[in-house]
Formats: structure tokens, C-alpha cells, sequence
């Protein structure tokens, strides 16, 4: 059936709708910028969502676990290969992206008697200076977004659904706007847009059954009831840490010290 | 990254070298196919360079790690600043004596296995699972080393931390990968009959074992020695106050590595050496 070009478009989008289906409630990934670097901050139930790709790549998803792990290990596997072949500063994330893991994503999403990742992915390269950080965001059929939010500072996000992204930025553009914050506040920021995407995400299933209530997210109250149940996990990619590898994942102790205050 | 990407599940055992086979990197290979003409050329006169003498002291906060600076090419000093330690990681610091080209290559996968298997697997590799890394890199590089061109014999030197059981650790090898640890102290390389002879009436007759030398008195030991294996080996160099050449001195304590300034040296060469 597949043969037929019409079949095909079909095929792929019904598949577009299973992944999306699979996806709109997984845990939202935020990316900061602070006074030393960057900060990428989710929840999570179990499984570890927040990783390190190379001495100075940070590695965020949602979707599912064993699809994560996957594309974590093509991202890491190349970044040594190339840190390895050449040199520590050839190894890029933008060539990494468009060149690794873009292609084995579209493959898989395109080949449609195989399964596809059913994954988002938000990456994080820490420059010699705030300038030259970069940001990507890979979507489960290769497709590389830049971020939306650019022009006023240095953030992105990835969520579940669209309208919960669009919340995200809504909400980050909205406040304060320093990129010199502290780790401290930057972790507060975003761990406030977090409650703000996953709520939202929530809402739509709701929205689904009670139609047409729409209250303001009080994200402060929604973070609390979400860690009832899960933990906060962070990482930086620190320009002040004096090893190689500037990632550092972020310890219970200080992430829940800097959230007590809320 | 011009190779097609292999699937990624044959590689979740968080092993480099394996993930280099998949990708046609050969370690040894290359040289290994031209090795018998290496070799013959070899043995008519000097070919292929070689670094010499390198120790290790474990001492009351950790292990001193030194070498000299000297790489040779047969009778042929190739160059007089080679620099002999490699930190592998923020805890451990590869001594090599041998054949450079090898050594360096050795040194260059160790460090990204290290490396690798903390990002791939999300737990360090345990210093029993560093050093057979390193043997069986050594093992690979076999042909070579029986060829005479490419022999490597490097001192691995770590800090263990974080099992009940914190303290330096060196382990010395020999050319066909079987690892030694060494109780208080190792020595490689041409110069290193006289460095652990005098180690071992040091440690056993001397004022204190090494292990209650505090950081000065083990970087004015590890100087002398290096003197005094260059006063009966033409392959180790040692001070060389005209040209301002220093031995180079790391010690690995709980705080990771850290280098011996140049100044400190020279200040131990004008007082105690």
C-alpha cells in the first residue's frame, strides 16, 4: 500500500499524530542563560532526562526513555569519534546536529514499516563567550528549530504540545529579563516556566473534556503540586569551571535550597 | 563524521576502542603493516624516537609523578622539552617511556575512553577498569612492540577516591600489557635501574619510608633521582641551568592534579640539588 505516493503522505501523517499523541505530556525542558553560562532544567518522575554530550554540549529531552537513550548515544558517539579524530574544539554542535543525529532521525521517522523516535531534543554549546553559546532544538522528524526567542535574550524551550511552548516563551518573555541573573534566580525562573508548560499541557487534556475554562496558571502553586511527586533536575554549562568539561549536573541539595523560597 | 552512522546498540557497553572499530579506526594497524622495514631500518641506526625515564612516589598526600625531558632517536637527541606526563583524567596522569608515536597515541585513546565511558554509561570507570584499559591497549599495540619499533612500558598514577579507601595508587606495566601495581613507588624508562635502586635503599634503609614524605621532601627526591639516572644515562636528561630546562613534577592528591611550578623547581635545584 505503500507504494502508492498518496498511501505514503498518509502513512506519515498518521504517524505525525501518533508521536505528537505520544509526546504532549511529556515533562517540558527550559534553557536559561545566567551570570556563568547556561542552565537546562526539567522534572522528572525516574528516569534521568538532562545530560552531558561533550566538554562543553549540554543534552535535554523528553519523549521516550529508551528513544532518548538512543539519540544520546549517536550524539555521544560522534562527539568523541570527532574530539578523538581531530580535536577537542573541532567538535561542534552544530555539525553535530545537522550532520549526526538530524539524518538518523528523519531515516527512522520516514521509514515507515520501522519504528520512529518518539523524542524532542534541546541542545545547549557553551561558547568561549555569551555570544558565541548556541542553542538547537530537533524535533522527532529531524527538523532543526531555532529558537523563537532570541531577540530578546537568551532562553528556549521544548514541551509536548505547541500552545505549551508558546506559554513557555510567553511567560519567560514576560520577566525579568536579566541575563546576568544568579544560578539561584535563573533556576527559580525556570522552574516557575516549567510549571507554566507542564500545566498547560495538562490543561489541554482536560480542556478536551470540560470545554471552555480557561483560568490563569498560577505557576507557583502548580510547581509545588508537581514536586509532591517528582524532583527537580538541572545542569550548567558553567565558563568559570576550571576542567575540561564544563557541565556540571546540579545537586538536591542546592536546586532545593535555591526553590525554597517560592 | 564522514562514515555512516553504525547503529548505536552494539556500542552501549561504553567501550571507546569498540566504538572506534565500528567507525574503521584501527589503532595499531597502520603502523603495524610497515613495521618489519620499520624495524630493519631500526636495527642499521636510529629511527624511531624514544622518551626515557619517568617515576612515581606515592608520599603522605598522594603520588608525585615526574619525568625528564629528553627524547631520543638512537644516539640522536630528538628534542629536549618532550613533555613525558599526560593527565587522562582529572585524577590520573600517564607516565610513558617508549616510543613516543605509540605512547601519545595510547594516551590520546585512554583519555577518551575515560572519557566516553563517564557520558555513555553516567558513573566513572573504576580504577581497576582504568588500568586494564590501558593493558589491553598495550596488548593491541603486541605486534609492534615484539617488532622492536614501538615498545611502550608507561606508569598509570591515580588518586582513588570515594570508597572507603582514599589514597594514591601506581601501577607499572611491562611492553606486552601485564600490569604490576607498584606498593611504594615505580620507575620506567633506560634510567630507571638506577631511579628504583636508589628508591628501594631509600625506602628501606632511609630516615622514614616514602609514604611519611611530606610534598617538598618528595619533589627534592624525585629531582636528584632524575640527576642522577642522567649521570649514568645518556637518554635522560637532567637540570640544565643553561637552556633553563626543567624536569616536570605533577602530584595527584584529593584535590586532583596539580604541576610543580617551574619556579618552586628552580628554587629546589639552587637549595637541595
Amino acid at each position: 500500500m505503500i507504494e502508492e505516493p498518496y498511501r505514503w503522505v498518509e502513512a506519515i501523517a498518521n504517524r505525525r499524530e501518533y508521536i505528537e499523541d505520544q509526546l504532549h505530556r511529556g515533562s517540558p525542558v527550559v534553557l536559561l542563560g545566567f551570570s556563568d553560562g547556561l542552565l537546562l532544567l526539567t522534572v522528572s518522575r525516574k528516569t534521568r532526562k538532562v545530560f552531558e554530550i561533550y566538554d562543553r554540549i549540554g543534552f535535554a529531552a523528553l519523549g521516550h526513555p529508551a528513544d532518548i537513550e538512543r539519540m544520546r548515544m549517536i550524539a555521544i558517539d560522534l562527539a568523541h569519534i570527532e574530539g578523538f579524530n581531530r580535536a577537542v574544539n573541532d567538535v561542534s554542535l552544530h555539525r553535530l546536529v545537522s550532520f549526526g543525529m538530524s539524518p538518523a532521525l528523519k531515516g527512522a521517522f520516514e521509514q515507515v514499516y520501522g519504528a520512529p523516535y518518539i523524542v524532542k531534543i534541546l541542545l545547549a554549546e557553551l561558547g568561549e563567550d555569551s555570544d558565541r553559546d548556541s542553542i538547537v532544538k530537533l524535533d522527532y522528524d529531524g527538523s532543526i528549530g531555532g529558537s523563537e526567542a532570541e531577540v530578546k535574550e537568551f532562553f528556549d524551550v521544548i514541551a509536548g504540545t505547541e500552545e505549551a511552548e508558546r506559554q513557555m516563551v510567553r511567560y519567560l518573555a514576560d520577566s525579568d529579563a536579566d541575563p546576568h541573573r544568579s544560578l539561584e534566580k535563573a533556576l527559580q525562573l525556570a522552574a516557575l516556566t516549567w510549571a507554566v508548560g507542564m500545566e498547560t499541557a495538562e490543561r489541554s487534556d482536560q480542556a478536551e473534556r470540560e470545554e471552555g475554562k480557561t483560568e490563569k496558571i498560577d505557576a507557583v502553586k502548580a510547581l509545588k503540586e508537581h514536586l509532591k511527586t517528582r524532583r527537580v533536575e538541572a545542569a550548567v554549562l558553567d565558563r568559570n569551571r576550571p576542567t575540561a568539561s564544563k557541565f556540571l549536573l546540579l545537586e538536591e541539595k542546592e536546586l532545593r535550597s535555591a526553590l525554597k523560597d517560592l | 563524521m564522514g562514515h555512516p552512522i553504525p547503529p548505536p546498540q552494539c556500542l552501549y557497553d561504553g567501550d571507546f576502542p569498540g566504538v572506534l572499530k565500528a567507525y574503521g579506526y584501527e589503532i595499531a594497524s597502520r603502523l603495524a603493516a610497515v613495521g618489519p622495514k620499520f624495524a630493519d631500518e631500526a636495527h642499521k641506526g636510529a629511527i624511531a624516537t624514544e622518551g626515557t625515564t619517568v617515576l612515581a612516589i606515592k608520599y603522605k598526600d598522594g603520588v608525585l609523578v615526574a619525568g625528564d625531558r629528553r627524547a631520543t632517536a638512537g644516539n640522536l637527541v630528538m628534542y629536549d622539552r618532550a613533555e613525558k606526563l599526560i593527565n587522562i583524567d582529572p585524577n590520573s596522569i600517564l607516565a610513558i617511556a617508549g616510543v613516543p608515536a605509540v605512547a601519545f597515541e595510547i594516551a590520546r585513546v585512554l583519555e577518551h575512553s575515560f572519557k566516553y565511558y563517564q557520558r555513555s554509561q553516567l558513573q566513572d570507570m573504576s580504577t581497576a577498569g582504568k588500568v586494564r584499559s590501558l593493558s589491553k591497549l598495550l596488548k593491541e599495540n603486541l605486534p609492534l612492540t615484539l617488532q622492536g619499533v614501538g615498545m611502550v612500558v608507561p606508569i598509570f598514577a591515580t588518586y582513588e577516591q570515594g570508597n572507603g579507601k582514599d589514597g594514591g595508587k601506581v601501577f607499572f606495566y611491562d611492553a606486552m600489557g601485564a600490569q604490576f601495581e607498584g606498593v611504594d613507588y615505580a620507575g620506567s624508562g633506560s634510567g630507571s635501574l638506577a631511579v628504583r635502586s636508589v628508591l628501594h635503599y631509600l625506602n628501606t634503609w632511609g630516615e622514614k619510608p616514602l609514604a611519611k614524605y611530606n610534598e617538598s621532601e618528595a619533589v627534592v627526591t624525585a629531582l636528584r633521582l632524575l640527576n642522577t639516572a642522567a649521570d649514568s644515562d645518556t637518554a635522560t636528561s637532567g637540570y640544565n641551568p643553561k637552556s633553563n630546562i626543567v624536569p616536570i613534577l605533577r602530584v595527584i592528591t584529593q584535590d586532583g592534579i596539580r604541576e610543580i611550578s617551574e619556579s618552586e623547581l628552580a628554587k629546589a635545584y639552587r637549595t637541595e640539588v
